[in-house]
C-alpha cells in the first residue's frame, strides 16, 4: 500500500499542547513519526542572561504551565548550591506543600487530558473543576492561581496563614473522595482496559539510556525518583514508598509493565501518594523563619561556578543548569526538561508501529509538555 | 567520587564532579562512564565565553546507583571548529546536538539530523551566541512598530 503522510499537531485537540507530529502512515499503520516544535519558543534562557539573579524567578516558572513551582524550586536550589546556603527548616516544610500540591494539580490535568484522548470526555471536565480547589489554595498563600512566584533562593516568600492548612485537609479529603468516582469512570473502564494495555512500550532494557524519567520510567519497574535519590526540601523527613511496577496496589497489572496502562496507573497511585505527603508535611512543619536575610537583590553577585539541582517534577526528573562568573547575571541557564527526551526521541521511537488511533493516547500517557521543550 | 576515579582527574563543585577533558579524549571518557554506571544522560550544555573566544560544551551524565551527577567539560573555538556527534552513544545527544547547532552554530560532524529545530527561516547570527544582539534585532525587525510612550504625545 503506498504511504502517505499525516499531521498531528497543534490545532489537533489530540496533542499535548503546542506542538505538532509529522506522521508517515500505512495504512493506519504509523511507519515514521517526526516531531516539530517551535510554535512556544519564547527565548527565556536567553533573556535570562540579560536579567538579575532575582529577576528571572518570575521567567522561570513561565517555562512549565501546569507545573510551574518546580521550575522556581530547581532555579532557587541551584542558586542556593553557588551561595552556599541553608534553607530555613518551616521553608523546606512549605516547599514540600507546594510542590506535592503542584504534583496533584497537575496529575489532574494530565489524567484529565488522556481520558479525554481515549473519548472519555466527563474526566478532563470534573478534573479541571476540582483543580479549581488546588489553585485556591495557591491563590490564598500566594496571591496568584497558576504562576505563583513564591519560592525564593533562600527560603519561601511568606508565611503560611493560619487558615490555610485546614483549608489544605479539607480540599485533600474532597479530592480522595472524587478519586473513587474517577476510578469508576477511568481506571476500572472497559474502555481503559482494551484500549491501553500492551499500547506504546518502552523496552524496558533501553528505558535509562533513552533518558526515560519520573512515572514513565516507574512504570517499566524502575523504582527511581528525585525524591529519594537526592532528597531535596523536607522530603528526607518524609516516610513514603515510591511507586513502581509491578506493585500497583488496589490495581492489576495487565501487562507486563512499560505501556500506556502501567504509567496511567502509576500516575493515579501518586495522587495518593502525594496526599499522604502532605498530611505528613503539614503534621511535622516546624515554627520559625521562611527566608534567610537577603542581600540588596539589585547588587546581589552570586560566586562564580557551576551549579546543577534536578527536583521531581510530575513529568519526570527537572533539572537546572546555572553558570555565575561572580556577576550580577548569570552567565548561562540551561533546562533541562523531561519532555525534552519523551516528546521528541522517546515518542518518535514508539509511535513507530502503533495505530493512528493511538497516537493521541501515546502521547498523553508520557505527560509531553512542550513549553518545557522549546523554554 | 567514583567519576573522578575513572577517568583519573576532575574536581568536586557543588557536589557534582566536574570534570575539564580534551575534545579527542570525549567519545572514551563517556563510554568508560556508561559501562560503569553512569548510564542516564541527563543533558548537553552549551556555554558561550565571549572573552576567552571559546565555547563549553558539558555533557552531564548520571549514576543510579553511586547517585553520583558528572559534568564532562570540552571546550571548542568559536570561529568554527567542529565537534564531534557523540548520539551513537545515547540517542537523545541527537536532538540536544541539533539545538546546540541551530543556538550557537557548532558543526557536530556525524549527526545525521542538524536540521532547523526551534527557528524557521532564520538568516541572523545564531541567537544565543552572546554577540548576539537581541534588542537590535528587535529594533530591526519589529522597529517601525511605535512604542506606547512615543504614542502618549498623541493622547490615546
Amino acid at each position: 500500500m503506498k504511504e502517505y503522510e499525516l499531521f498531528i499537531g497543534p490545532q489537533h485537540p489530540g496533542i499535548t499542547g503546542n506542538m505538532m507530529y509529522h506522521l508517515w502512515a500505512e495504512g493506519d499503520t504509523v511507519v515514521k513519526a517526526e516531531c516539530n516544535v517551535g510554535y512556544l519558543h519564547r527565548g527565556f534562557e536567553k533573556l535570562m542572561e540579560s536579567r538579575l539573579w532575582m529577576q528571572n524567578i518570575p521567567l522561570v516558572c513561565r517555562i512549565c504551565v501546569p507545573e510551574p513551582d518546580v521550575n522556581e524550586a530547581a532555579y532557587s536550589m541551584a542558586v542556593e548550591q553557588l551561595m552556599d546556603w541553608e534553607v530555613p527548616e518551616r521553608a523546606r516544610y512549605i516547599r514540600t506543600i507546594v510542590l506535592e500540591l503542584a504534583r496533584i494539580s497537575a496529575y489532574l490535568m494530565a489524567i484529565g487530558g488522556y481520558a479525554g484522548s481515549i473519548g472519555i470526555y466527563t474526566l478532563p471536565q470534573w478534573m479541571t473543576g476540582d483543580r479549581d480547589y488546588i489553585l485556591d489554595i495557591f491563590e490564598q498563600l500566594t496571591g496568584a492561581r497558576v504562576y505563583h512566584i513564591y519560592i525564593w533562593p533562600g527560603g519561601v516568600r511568606w508565611d503560611m496563614p493560619d487558615n490555610l492548612p485546614g483549608l489544605i485537609e479539607r480540599t485533600l479529603n474532597y479530592i480522595e473522595k472524587r478519586l473513587e468516582l474517577y476510578d469508576d469512570v477511568l481506571f476500572r473502564n472497559r474502555i481503559f482496559f482494551d484500549r491501553a494495555v500492551g499500547i506504546g512500550k518502552i523496552p524496558k532494557e533501553k528505558a535509562i539510556e533513552w533518558g526515560v524519567s519520573g512515572p514513565n520510567l516507574r512504570a517499566c519497574g524502575y523504582g527511581y525518583d528525585v525524591r529519594k535519590l537526592e532528597p531535596y526540601a523536607a522530603y528526607d523527613e518524609i516516610d513514603f514508598d515510591v511507586v513502581k511496577y509491578p506493585e500497583l496496589g488496589k490495581f492489576e497489572a495487565l501487562s507486563d509493565g512499560c505501556d500506556v496502562y502501567t504509567r496511567m496507573i502509576i500516575r493515579r497511585l501518586e495522587i495518593e501518594q502525594s496526599i499522604d505527603i502532605v498530611r505528613q508535611a503539614l503534621k511535622k512543619m516546624p515554627e520559625g523563619d521562611i527566608l534567610l536575610k537577603h542581600p540588596n537583590w539589585l547588587r546581589w553577585k552570586v560566586p562564580a561556578g557551576y551549579a546543577f539541582a534536578r527536583v521531581e517534577s510530575s513529568k519526570g526528573e527537572y533539572g537546572y543548569f546555572v553558570v555565575s562568573d561572580g556577576g550580577l547575571k548569570p552567565v548561562r541557564v540551561h533546562v533541562r526538561g523531561p519532555s525534552y527526551t519523551h516528546g521528541i526521541n522517546v515518542a518518535e521511537r514508539i509511535l513507530k508501529g502503533a495505530n493512528i488511533a493511538d497516537v493521541s493516547q501515546i502521547l498523553f500517557s508520557l505527560d509531553i509538555c512542550p513549553p518545557d521543550i522549546e523554554r | 567520587m567514583k567519576a573522578i576515579e575513572l577517568l583519573g582527574k576532575g574536581e568536586e563543585m557543588n557536589g557534582r564532579a566536574y570534570v575539564k577533558i580534551d575534545k579527542s579524549e570525549l567519545e572514551e571518557a563517556i563510554k568508560t562512564l556508561k559501562e560503569n554506571g553512569y548510564n542516564h544522560f541527563v543533558m548537553l550544555s552549551c556555554i558561550d565565553w565571549l572573552d576567552d573566544g571559546e565555547f563549553e560544551l558539558v555533557y552531564h551524565l548520571w549514576s543510579y546507583e553511586e547517585r553520583e551527577h558528572v559534568m564532562l567539560s570540552v571546550r571548542v573555538a568559536r570561529d568554527g571548529e567542529s565537534m564531534p556527534s557523540m548520539h551513537e552513544l545515547f540517542p537523545q545527544i541527537e536532538t540536544y546536538e541539533r539545538e546546540i547547532h541551530e543556538m550557537y552554530g557548532i558543526k557536530f560532524e556525524g549527526n545525521p539530523r542538524l536540521t532547523p529545530f526551534f527557528l524557521e527561516g532564520w538568516r541572523d547570527m545564531p541567537p544565543m551566541r552572546k554577540d548576539f544582539d537581541s534588542r537590535k534585532f528587535t529594533k530591526d525587525v519589529f522597529g517601525n512598530i511605535s512604542t506606547i510612550e512615543e504614542e502618549e504625545d498623541e493622547g490615546i
